[in-house]
């Protein structure tokens, strides 16, 4: 696998805001890669200066071994799909779909029977048969978004930016369209990139997972790497998986405002430094409990939990007013009720926790 | 309005869904009210005057049809009928032309919203001055020792003045054009202000030069707004008898003049007859203008 698309030290800023801090990246051809980052993160952003539609201040970006900053963005080869999918609201779907082969400036095909052919070929791809004639205000979400797609693929661009594309949707359809989005990818082997900002969605689809964090990329990896070794604490906060505290490492101890916990597990290095153990690894048990050597113990008051069928999470809060999170797999135990208030205790084993120093 | 009160009484105790739309119906009734004395009935008086019999002297209510075949025969008539359309064509193409560049920059251009909301506040400001004055100050402007032609001679690009510019068909459709102008800027601005900009990115995105998508989009989106500025402009310039009456010199008759000219010679029948005439024509070509786009899908 190749690398299709390079940044190198892309920065943008809005006035005093800096969207793009020094956005290094390298993305390999034919992939899905998913673009995650919480709300101002700067994906949006991101994504347009790939895409033309803003220049960057500083840096290059190299697609396909060309330099195209500073290039229109027809001339990029790069398709976008919009997050509220812009469609011609005038034109039919075959009409929409036709529109950059018609349109374009370069080389627009005037043979109505090619035009004809690539739009029935695209349909079929992305499933919209049957549909052509019908205005694009008549047709349901899911079939937007086909439009929007088949719209940007008809004009065989080598990769695909989407912008935040499954956020129009409705729940249901939206884990319905990601299977298919990934089929329709690899029917055509090119690159999409997909801006995201729920970390569910990013780690379903992408082969590559991207975390942007305040203008730059905080971790570039696959999926159950970033989930079980998150590169930063603000990137294991963002997937909202982790319980952090911040604190110090002193003689092998990490030291922070619950307690004091014996290192053990993995060691990250991070700017600031932080402890960090995932919900579902720990166990709720009476305060009286034993305690095993290699376990780390803490106590909570029980509030609520919230049941969601597969899993049942429990939040505490402890001695310093934080809340605390754990999950418990019902696969293992059925639902223990634990009463409101009460005091329970709270444990994981020394090597599961994350420890950044 | 008897027959809703007895309906209402009817209905009361049967259907209670029923009731909030009827009592809702009573929103319509000044509106309907107001319309059929005001509009329905005086329509239908003209109609009916228009076949009344005219005499120098007086008008009777014996019905014939001589004012209608003295309208078409005479070239006068014929004439204003055949100007008022001219000067209309003339007037819409004109406030089209410079119009829909400035609403294009308006609503489409200037990204700031309050920017774009100065920008058509400050269109209206000329209706700050009576539309008597705002006619007559062209008279200075336009006339043969006017503003224009003396800065045309002092710059020397003329020798002697543009007598042309005065009383004369051209100064009416300048001077309609300055009035009616901001009716077609406003709905156009409006329309283009309201197309996504996602939309134009996409179509860039895809390869699109900016005349392409004006043409294939732009233009398409802006429609309706065009076909309601082009109604009001239409029907105001179509009922229009004061710009031609203060910029033509009474060159140019349109059927609005010939209404005043004989409701002021207390030729009823012959008044009667042009506003007949003035009217199909209004409907008809708002109704033209009409099937040019769907309003329905845009409300």
């Amino acid at each position: 696998m190749s690398a299709v698309l390079q940044l190198k030290h892309v920065a943008k800023s809005y006035g005093d805001l800096r969207a793009l801090d020094g956005i290094e990246l390298s993305l390999p051809d034919n992939a899905y890669i998913s673009l995650l980052g919480p709300s101002g993160s700067g994906k949006t952003t991101l994504l347009r200066v790939i895409a033309g539609f803003e220049e960057p201040d500083n840096g290059s970006i190299f697609f396909g071994g060309r330099r195209i900053d500073g290039m229109a963005p027809h001339k990029r080869g790069i398709g976008f799909v919009f997050q509220n999918f812009a469609l011609f609201p005038h034109l039919s779907v075959a009409g929409n779909i036709a529109f950059g082969l018609e349109n374009r400036e370069d080389e627009p095909v005037s043979d109505q029977r090619v035009v004809a052919r690539k739009v029935r070929d695209i349909v079929a791809l992305v499933g919209l048969s049957g549909l052509e004639d019908r205005a694009v205000t008549q047709i349901s979400g899911g079939q937007r978004q086909r439009v929007a797609l088949a719209r940007t693929l008809v004009t065989e661009p080598k990769m695909v930016l989407l912008d935040e594309p499954l956020g129009a949707l409705d729940a249901n359809l939206r884990s319905r369209m990601r299977s298919e989005l990934k089929a329709i990818r690899e029917r055509c082997g090119v690159t999409f990139l997909h801006v995201t900002g729920s970390e569910a969605e990013a780690l379903a689809m992408g082969d590559t997972v991207l975390v942007l964090d305040r203008g730059r990329i905080a971790q570039s990896a696959d999926s159950d790497t970033l989930y079980n070794r998150p590169a930063s604490p603000a990137v294991a906060r963002f997937l909202n998986c982790y319980n952090l505290f911040s604190g110090d490492v002193v003689d092998e101890a990490f030291v922070c405002q619950a307690g004091r916990f014996a290192v053990g597990g993995a060691r990250l290095r991070a700017r600031e430094p932080a402890y960090a153990i995932r919900y579902d690894r720990v166990a709720i048990r009476a305060k009286d409990a034993p305690v095993s050597p290699e376990e780390i113990r803490i106590e909570g008051n029980f509030v609520a939990s919230e049941y969601s069928g597969a899993a049942v999470n429990s939040f505490f809060t402890l001695d310093d007013g934080r809340v605390f999170e754990v999950e418990s797999h019902l696969s293992h135990a059925a639902p223990e009720t634990y009463s409101a208030q009460a005091r329970y205790a709270l444990v994981w084993k020394r090597e599961d926790a994350l420890v950044y120093a | 309005m008897t027959m809703a009160i007895s309906e209402e009484n009817v209905v009361e105790t049967t259907a209670v869904a029923r009731r909030p739309s009827g009592k809702t119906l009573w929103l319509l009734a000044p509106g309907v009210l107001w319309m059929v004395l005001f509009l329905v009935v005086p329509i239908l008086m003209m109609v009916y005057v228009s076949f009344w019999t005219q005499t120098t002297f007086k008008i009777e209510p014996t019905l014939t049809v001589k004012s209608w075949v003295t309208f078409f025969t005479s070239d006068t008539y014929l004439g204003a009928l055949w100007t008022t359309v001219r000067i209309w064509l003339l007037v819409l193409a004109a406030t089209l032309v410079v119009g829909y560049p400035a609403a294009l920059f308006v609503g489409l251009f200037v990204k700031n919203k309050t920017l774009s909301t100065v920008l058509l506040v400050l269109c209206v400001i000329p209706f700050w001055t009576s539309f008597l004055i705002r006619v007559l100050a062209w008279r200075p402007m336009l006339g043969k020792e006017g503003a224009i032609n003396m800065i045309l001679m002092k710059l020397g690009i003329v020798t002697q003045p543009i007598e042309v510019l005065l009383f004369s068909e051209l100064s009416v459709i300048i001077g309609m054009t300055q009035i009616y102008c901001v009716f077609m800027v406003g709905p156009i601005a409006f329309m283009l202000g309201r197309i996504d900009p996602s939309v134009i990115e996409a179509a860039q995105d895809l390869g699109a030069g900016f005349w392409r998508i004006f043409r294939t989009i732009i233009l398409p989106l802006s429609m309706p707004g065009v076909v309601v500025g082009a109604i009001f402009v239409s029907v105001m310039v179509l009922g229009e008898f004061a710009t031609s009456a203060a910029l033509s010199g009474r060159k140019v008759n349109l059927l609005g003049n010939i209404i005043v000219t004989q409701v002021g010679s207390l030729k009823w029948a012959f008044a009667a007859v042009a506003g007949v005439v003035l009217t199909i024509l209004m409907g008809a070509v708002v109704a033209a203008l009409l099937r040019v786009v769907d309003l329905r899908k845009e409300l």
